[in-house]
C-alpha cells in the first residue's frame, strides 16, 4: 500500500511541476489525477458522493503563484477529476475567528473535507477539529509546534497535517547554486515562520557545504534578510536593488508572491541578477512574466500539489485510517530517483552547466543515506566557514 | 381697455398649513412704475416667485398683452421680457462689468466669445439710460450703487420690458438712492414697465404711479399715489394707523455709563486704521448715535467695544470699570447688551429653535442650568414670556426653527432677548434693517422705553430718518473717525450729509 | 400648526433618506452581481442578505454564536461614527478618527501586552491616548487655525508608523507570525470582561465592548441634546460667529469637541481589540474603520442611535460578502459590493435634498402665526 501511494504521489508531483512550470493547467493535471485514480484501482467511484472538498485559503488568495493557488489547483483538479463538489473560502481577514468563521461557513454549506494550506490554521484546528468530527481536515504545513502553540498536543482522528523537510530542499538549491560558481548569494525569506526559516538555513548550510568543498568558502557570501510578508512591494525591492547592484549576484526568493520584488530588481538594465524560486517550479512563471530566460535558475520546490492529490485519493478509497490524527513529516524517500521525493529540484527545467543532474542525484543520494546530514533547526544561524551577512526584517 | 403689459388674476399660492397668495390680482400698466407694499411675509416675494416662474400657483391667470401665458421657469420668464434685480446682486466678483452683464448669454461666433459688439450696445445702453458705467471695471472694485445699475444693465442687455425691482435701496445711501429714483423714472419714460417691491414709503411717494397693497397674503387695494398719502399707504399696508415720528420727552441724561478714550483698530485690508481715535461717552438715559456712510468704520468700532474684534489702542470703560480687554462674556455679563448689525451671522443659531436662541448668552446661568443639564422647561417659559411681552410670531411658537421666521420677527427675538438682559448698556446697530414700519415702530418706542427707564443706549444706523428721529445726540463717523457731534433738533440732514461726506469736520478733538 | 406632512418632518425625511441609500446600495450590488454571473445572480444575493442566518440550519449556537460575532464586529465602526458625529455636530469634519482609532489599538495592545495591565487600565489608556491624538489636530486647530482635515489626515499618518513602530516590537508582536500576540496567551486580564456568552452560543469575544458601545450612544445623545455642554459645541457648530458673539469660548469647545471625539475613537479601538478578536499586523495603510466610520455616521443620519443601526446593518453586509459562492463569484465581488453600499450612504444627504425638492416651504411655512394658534386651539377645544 505504502509503495502504491509513493507512485502515485510521484506522478502527481512531477506532472504538478510540469504545468506549474508550463504556465498549463487544467489538463496536465487532469492526467495526473487520472492517472492516480488508475493506479488506485477504481478508487474513488465507491464513495466519492459522499465527499464534498473545500479549501480556505490563509493570508494569501488563490492567485498567489505559491502555495494557496498550489494547493486550490491541485484540489480542485481532484474535484473535478471524480465528479465531486469543491470551493474555496476566502476568509474576510487574516485572523483565527475569520478562518473559524469559513470553516463553519464551508461546514454549513455541506462541505465535509477541508484542506487548509499553511501554518496559520493550527489555531483554527484546534478550535473547530473535536466540534466535527464528521469532518475531515487537512493541513499542509502545520506541524506539532504550530498545534501545540495553538493549545492541542494531539491531532484527533478527523485531522491530519503534512510538514515538509524544507532545509533539504533550501540545501540543495544552495549546494546546487555554489557549485554552479555562484559566489554572492542572496536569501529573501518572506514572513519568518519555521518553514521558511527551515528554506533559509537549510540554503545557508547548503552554500556552505559547496563552498568547503570547492576550497572557495572565504569568496563566498550570502546575504539573509526577510520580507516580513509574503508579497513583494516597493520597500523590498529597494532592498533587492541594493544586493543585486553591490554585486549579489543571485537570490533565493523564499516567500510566497515576494519573489516579485527579486525579480524587478534582478532584471534592471545592467543588473543581469538570477533568482530561486521556491515551492514549485517556478522557472515559467517568472520568465514568462519577465521576459528573461535563464532568470530563475532552479527552485527549492516541496510537493505540495502531490500531497494533496495523494491523500484526497486515499481518503476516498477509505484508506484514512493511514493519516488519521497523524503529522507527516514528508522529504526524501528514494537515494536513487530523486523524483520520488517531497523535496527536490526540478530536472525537467535543468538549466545549470557546472552543477548537473548526475550531480544532483549524488547529492540526494547521500543526503538520503546519512553522508550529509542537515540541521532542521530554527533557533540560529547555523555556523558556517562562508561568511552570513543578515540584514534587519523589512517590514 | 386699459393697456396692461403683465396681469396676474385672482393667483392663489398654497403652502402646506398657510395661503401665502389668496386671490392676488396684479395689473401692470406699460410704463408704469408700479409699487407692491407689503409688510414681510405679506407675500410680496411669493407672487414675485409666480410671475418669475419659480411657483406654480394653484389658482389664477398671468396674461402677457392680453394673451394667457404659462410660465413654469425663470427661463419662461426671460423669454416673456421680464428680468428680476434681486436684493442679493448675482453678480461673479472677479469679472469685471462687461463679463457679468453678458454672462448666461454671452455672443460667440463659431464658439468663439465676440465681445466688441456686446460692449458696444452695453455703452450705448448705459447712455442712454445715464448709468454711467465703465464695462472694463472690476465688480470688485465698484461701489454697491453701481453694481445695482450693472443689474439693471443686464436686464436691459436682454431686451427684457418688464422690470422687478426687489427691494433696491436697502444697500444704498441716500445719494444712491436719489440716482437711483431717477434711472427708474427714465426707463418708465422709455417705456419699460416697472414693478417696485418695497417697504419704504418716501421711495413709493416718490417714484411709484400707482401702488398696490398686500396684507398677510390678501390683496388690500390698489391706488394712485399722487391721490394719496403716507398715512393712508402705512394704515392699508399694516391695518392700522402708524405714526412716523417717535414720540418722546426730552432726555433726562445722569451718570456717564460707556467712556471710549482714543479707540483704534487695525484695519484687515489695509496698513491704516479702520477706527482712530474715536472718543466719546454715553451717559444713563440718553441715545447717543453713530451716524455714518456704510463702510466707514462703524462696524469696526463696534467689534472692538463688543469685542467680537481685537482693539489695538484705546480705553472702554463700562460703569466705571475698564473692560478693554474683558471677554465678550464677561462683557455680556457685566452690562452691555449687543443688539448686532448682522441678525445672521452673529445675532442668532439660524437652526436653533426660537427658545435656544433666547437664552443664547445665559444658558450657563443657575436660572437655566443644572449642573450641566439645561432646564427646558425654565427655556420654555422664559421664551415664551419674551415673545408674548415683545410680539414675536412664529409658526410652532418656541420651537420654530429661527432659519423660518420671518426676518422681522428674528429681529424682534433679538430685540427682545438683548432688552430684558440685565444690562447697563445697549448696542444697537441698526436694529431696524430690513424691517417694515410696523415693526420699525415697535421697535423704536421699545428704545425708547429703555431710555426712559435708565439705561444707556449707543445706536448705531445708517438710515437718516432713525438717526434723526430717535437720537438725543449724534455723532457722525467719516473714515473711521468722529468728525462732528451735532444736536438732531438743531441740525438738518444738509448738515448731517455735509459731515458724512466727509466735506465738513469740527475740530473738537484737536480742541481738546 | 403641527400639520407639516409626516413625509416632510426633518427625522423621517433623514430616515427615509438612508433607507433610500441602503436599499439603492443592494440593488446596484445585484447589477453587479448580474455581471458577473447573471444565473446566479439571485442566490448570491440571497446568501449576502442571509448572511450568518445561514447557520439556522446548523444549530442555535452556532446562529447565536455568529450574531454575537456580528455584534462584536460592529462595536469599532459604530463607535467610530459617534466619534465623527460628534465632532460634526460642533462644525468639525473629524477625518483624524482613522489615526485616533489607531493610537487608540497602540495604547490598548501595548498596555495589554507588554505592560500587562488590566483590561480596564488598557481600555482607558486608549481612550486617553485618542484623545491625545484628538487634542493635537484641536490644538493646531484652535491656536494656529490649521485645518482639522488637514491635521487629521498627517496625523493619521503618524499614528500608523508610530503603531507599527511599537507594536513591532518584539514584547508586543509574535515575531514569526508577524502579528501581535494573543492577550488571552499573555495577559488573560487584559481581556474585556465577558457578556452574556451563554446567550450567544458561548461565543469567546461576546463582551462588555457591546453594552459600553450602547451606553456611550446613549451619553452622546444626552450631551448633546440636553447638557449646556451639547448646546454650546451644537451652536459652535451652527453658526461659529454667533457662538462668539454669545461668548462661548470657541477655542475651547474645538479643543475639547476633537479631545471628547478622539477618546471615542480610541475607545473603539480598545473595545475592539481587547475582545482578542483581532490581531495588529504590520500595516502600510490607516486602518479603514474611521474611513467607514464616516459613512455610517452620515447613514444614521448623523444621530447617535442611527449611527448604531447604520453601523449594523454596515457591518452586516460586510460580513455577507464572504457567503458568496467562490465558484461563480471571486471574494474580491463581494468587497467591491460592499464598497458600493458603502460609498452610496454618503449620499445620505443628497437623498434629502431631494426629498426635499417639491416643498420650498420653509419661508412662508409661518407667515400667519396668529389665525394658525387660533385655529388650533379651536380644534383642540374641539377634540
Amino acid at each position: 500500500m505504502k509503495k502504491k501511494l509513493l507512485s502515485v504521489l510521484l506522478v502527481a508531483a512531477m506532472t504538478a511541476t510540469m504545468f506549474v512550470g508550463c504556465g498549463s493547467s487544467s489538463e496536465s493535471s487532469d492526467t495526473a489525477s487520472s492517472d492516480a485514480a488508475t493506479t488506485e484501482e477504481g478508487a474513488g467511484s465507491a464513495a466519492s458522493s459522499d465527499y464534498k472538498i473545500a479549501m480556505i485559503t490563509d493570508s494569501g488568495d488563490i492567485t498567489d503563484m505559491s502555495f494557496n493557488q498550489t494547493t486550490y489547483e491541485a484540489s480542485k483538479a481532484f474535484a473535478e477529476k471524480n465528479g465531486v463538489d469543491f470551493q474555496y473560502y476566502k476568509p474576510t481577514e487574516d485572523s483565527d475567528d475569520a478562518r473559524i468563521a469559513s470553516f463553519e461557513n464551508a461546514v454549513t454549506d455541506g462541505y465535509n473535507v477541508i484542506i487548509v494550506p499553511g501554518y496559520l490554521f493550527a489555531g483554527m484546528i484546534a478550535n473547530v477539529a473535536e466540534d466535527y468530527p464528521d469532518v475531515t481536515i487537512i493541513a499542509l504545513d502545520c506541524s506539532q509546534g504550530d498545534f501545540d502553540g495553538a493549545g492541542m498536543s494531539e491531532l484527533p482522528e478527523n485531522v491530519c497535517s503534512f510538514t515538509y523537510q524544507e532545509e533539504l530542499a533550501g540545501y540543495m538549491a544552495g549546494y546546487a547554486a555554489v557549485k554552479e560558481g555562484y559566489k554572492k548569494l542572496g536569501f529573501l525569506g518572506g514572513m519568518a515562520v519555521p518553514a521558511v526559516i527551515r528554506y533559509g538555513y537549510g540554503f545557508v548550510q547548503g552554500c556552505d557545504a559547496a563552498a568547503v568543498e570547492l576550497g572557495n568558502a572565504s569568496d563566498v557570501q550570502v546575504n539573509y534578510v526577510y520580507g516580513g510578508q509574503f508579497y513583494g512591494d516597493d520597500a523590498v525591492t529597494a532592498q533587492m536593488d541594493t544586493w543585486y547592484s553591490n554585486g549579489t549576484e543571485i537570490v533565493f526568493a523564499c516567500g510566497g508572491g515576494i519573489f516579485t520584488s527579486a525579480c524587478e530588481a534582478a532584471t534592471k538594465p545592467g543588473v543581469n541578477g538570477k533568482v530561486i524560486g521556491v515551492d514549485v517550479d517556478q522557472s515559467g512563471t517568472i520568465e514568462n512574466a519577465y521576459g528573461v530566460e535563464g532568470l530563475c535558475v532552479t527552485s527549492a520546490m516541496k510537493g505540495l500539489a502531490a500531497t494533496v492529490d495523494a491523500t484526497l485519493t486515499d481518503l476516498l478509497a477509505g484508506n484514512w485510517s493511514n493519516y488519521a490524527g497523524k503529522i507527516e513529516n514528508l522529504g526524501i524517500v528514494s537515494g536513487t530517483d530523486p523524483s520520488l521525493n517531497y523535496v527536490q529540484l526540478p530536472t525537467d527545467t535543468w538549466t545549470m552547466e557546472n552543477f548537473t543532474v548526475d550531480d544532483y542525484k549524488a547529492l540526494v543520494a547521500s543526503l538520503n543515506d546519512g553522508t550529509i546530514t542537515v540541521s532542521n533547526s530554527t533557533d540560529a544561524m547555523p555556523k558556517t566557514e562562508i561568511t552570513v551577512k543578515e540584514y534587519d526584517n523589512i517590514h | 381697455m386699459e393697456d396692461y403689459v403683465i396681469e396676474m388674476l385672482h393667483i392663489t399660492k398654497e403652502f402646506p398649513g398657510i395661503i401665502a397668495n389668496d386671490d392676488i390680482t396684479l395689473q401692470l400698466k406699460r410704463g408704469e412704475i408700479h409699487a407692491l407694499l407689503g409688510e414681510n411675509g405679506a407675500g410680496k416675494s411669493t407672487l414675485m416667485s409666480v410671475l418669475f416662474g419659480l411657483y406654480t400657483p394653484e389658482k389664477g391667470v398671468i396674461k402677457k398683452d392680453g394673451k394667457e401665458v404659462k410660465i413654469n421657469n425663470p427661463n419662461d420668464a426671460t423669454d416673456l421680457g421680464i428680468g428680476m434685480v434681486h436684493q442679493h446682486f448675482m453678480l461673479v466678483d472677479i469679472f469685471t462689468v462687461l463679463d457679468n452683464i453678458i454672462l448666461g448669454s454671452e455672443p460667440s461666433k463659431f464658439g468663439f466669445l465676440t465681445k466688441a459688439d456686446a460692449r458696444k450696445k452695453v455703452l450705448d445702453l448705459s447712455n442712454k439710460y445715464n448709468l454711467k458705467v465703465d464695462p472694463d471695471a472690476l465688480i470688485e472694485d465698484i461701489t454697491v450703487g453701481m453694481q445695482q445699475r450693472v443689474e439693471i444693465l443686464k436686464m436691459l442687455y436682454r431686451d427684457n420690458d418688464i422690470l422687478i425691482f426687489d427691494e433696491p435701496t436697502a444697500v444704498l445711501t441716500p445719494q444712491e438712492i436719489d440716482e437711483l429714483m431717477k434711472i427708474m423714472k427714465d426707463l418708465a419714460a422709455e417705456g419699460k414697465s416697472i414693478l417696485f417691491i418695497t417697504h419704504k414709503l418716501n421711495e413709493i411717494m416718490e417714484v411709484a404711479d400707482r401702488c398696490s397693497i398686500l396684507r398677510k397674503g390678501k390683496y388690500i387695494g390698489t391706488v394712485d399715489v399722487k391721490n394719496t398719502t403716507k398715512e393712508e399707504l402705512s394704515s392699508m399696508m399694516v391695518g392700522r394707523n402708524v405714526k412716523f415720528a417717535v414720540d418722546k420727552v426730552e432726555a433726562k441724561p445722569t451718570d456717564e455709563v460707556l467712556k471710549v478714550e482714543n479707540v483704534c483698530v487695525k484695519s484687515k485690508l489695509h496698513s491704516n486704521d479702520s477706527v482712530h481715535n474715536v472718543s466719546f461717552n454715553v451717559r444713563a438715559g440718553e441715545i447717543v448715535c453713530i451716524a455714518g456712510i456704510d463702510g466707514n468704520g462703524q462696524t469696526e468700532f463696534v467689534g472692538a467695544l463688543t469685542g467680537l474684534d481685537d482693539i489695538s489702542s484705546g480705553k472702554i470703560t463700562l460703569c466705571g470699570e475698564d473692560i478693554t480687554k474683558k471677554s465678550i462674556r464677561y462683557k455680556n455679563t457685566h452690562g452691555m447688551s449687543h443688539i448686532p448689525e448682522d441678525r445672521h451671522k452673529h445675532g442668532l443659531v439660524l437652526d436653533y429653535s426660537l427658545e435656544e436662541n433666547m437664552i443664547l448668552q445665559r444658558y450657563f446661568e443657575p436660572a437655566f442650568n443644572n449642573k450641566g443639564i439645561i432646564k427646558k422647561a425654565e427655556m420654555r417659559k422664559y421664551s415664551d414670556r419674551l415673545t408674548k411681552a415683545f410680539d414675536v410670531r412664529s409658526g410652532q411658537g418656541p420651537r420654530t426653527i429661527v432659519r423660518s421666521m420671518s426676518g422681522g420677527n428674528q429681529q424682534k427675538a433679538i430685540v427682545a432677548r438683548e432688552m430684558d438682559r440685565q444690562h447697563e448698556l445697549l448696542v444697537a446697530v441698526q436694529p431696524t434693517r430690513g424691517l417694515d414700519v410696523g415693526a420699525i415702530e415697535y421697535i423704536h418706542k421699545e428704545i425708547v422705553k429703555e431710555r426712559d427707564a435708565g439705561k444707556a443706549i449707543l445706536l448705531v444706523s445708517l438710515e437718516l430718518d432713525e438717526v434723526m428721529n430717535l437720537s438725543d445726540r449724534i455723532l457722525v463717523m467719516y473714515e473711521g473717525e468722529i468728525v462732528g457731534e451735532v444736536d438732531p433738533k438743531t441740525t438738518t440732514l444738509q448738515e448731517l450729509g455735509l459731515y458724512m461726506s466727509g466735506a465738513k469736520r469740527d475740530n473738537r478733538k484737536e480742541a481738546k | 400648526m403641527e400639520k407639516t406632512s409626516f413625509f416632510k418632518r426633518p427625522a423621517v425625511q433623514t430616515l427615509l433618506a438612508s433607507i433610500l441609500c441602503a436599499v439603492l446600495g443592494i440593488i446596484i450590488g445585484y447589477i453587479i452581481l448580474l455581471f458577473m454571473n447573471a444565473e446566479h445572480a439571485g442566490e448570491g444575493m440571497a446568501a449576502i442578505l442571509t448572511n450568518f442566518f445561514k447557520y439556522r440550519i446548523a444549530s442555535q449556537t452556532t446562529l447565536m454564536k455568529y450574531m454575537g460575532s456580528f455584534l462584536v464586529k460592529s462595536v469599532p465602526v459604530i463607535l467610530c461614527a459617534e466619534a465623527i458625529l460628534f465632532a460634526y455636530k460642533a462644525g468639525l469634519f473629524n477625518i483624524g478618527v482613522a489615526g485616533q482609532y489607531t493610537v487608540g489599538i497602540i495604547a490598548s495592545l501595548y498596555t495589554s501586552l507588554a505592560l500587562g495591565w488590566n483590561w480596564f487600565l488598557c481600555l482607558i489608556a486608549a481612550i486617553v491616548a485618542g484623545a491625545v491624538w484628538g487634542l493635537i489636530a484641536g490644538f493646531f486647530k484652535a491656536y494656529c487655525n490649521v485645518n482639522e482635515v488637514i491635521a487629521g489626515i498627517m496625523l493619521n499618518w503618524i499614528g500608523l508608523y508610530i503603531c507599527n513602530i511599537i507594536l513591532g516590537l518584539p514584547s508586543c508582536m509574535n515575531q514569526s507570525k508577524s502579528e501581535t500576540y494573543d492577550i488571552k496567551d499573555v495577559n488573560p486580564a487584559g481581556l474585556l470582561p465577558a457578556f452574556m456568552r451563554e446567550f450567544f452560543g458561548k461565543n469567546e469575544y461576546m463582551t462588555i465592548a457591546i453594552p459600553i458601545t450602547v451606553i456611550v450612544a446613549i451619553v452622546i445623545l444626552v450631551v448633546l441634546n440636553k447638557t449646556t455642554f451639547g448646546y454650546e459645541l451644537k451652536a459652535t457648530g451652527h453658526n461659529k460667529e454667533a457662538a462668539k458673539y454669545s461668548g462661548m469660548n470657541a477655542k475651547r469647545n474645538i479643543i475639547l469637541t476633537l479631545v471628547i471625539s478622539g477618546a471615542i475613537a480610541g475607545m473603539a479601538a480598545g473595545l475592539y481589540y481587547l475582545t482578542g478578536i483581532e490581531h495588529f499586523k504590520i500595516a502600510s495603510s490607516v486602518p479603514g474603520m474611521g474611513f467607514n466610520g464616516i459613512a455610517v455616521a452620515f447613514l444614521g443620519g448623523l444621530h447617535p442611535i442611527g449611527a448604531i443601526i447604520a453601523g449594523l446593518f454596515v457591518e452586516y453586509i460586510t460580513l455577507g460578502g464572504q457567503y458568496l459562492n467562490t465558484n461563480y463569484y471571486n471574494p474580491q465581488v463581494a468587497d467591491l459590493m460592499i464598497s458600493i453600499i458603502i460609498y452610496l450612504c454618503g449620499f445620505v444627504l443628497f437623498f434629502r435634498t431631494i426629498l426635499n425638492r417639491p416643498g420650498k416651504v420653509t419661508v412662508n411655512a409661518n407667515a400667519e402665526p396668529a389665525t394658525n394658534t387660533t385655529d388650533n386651539k379651536d380644534k383642540e377645544k374641539e377634540v
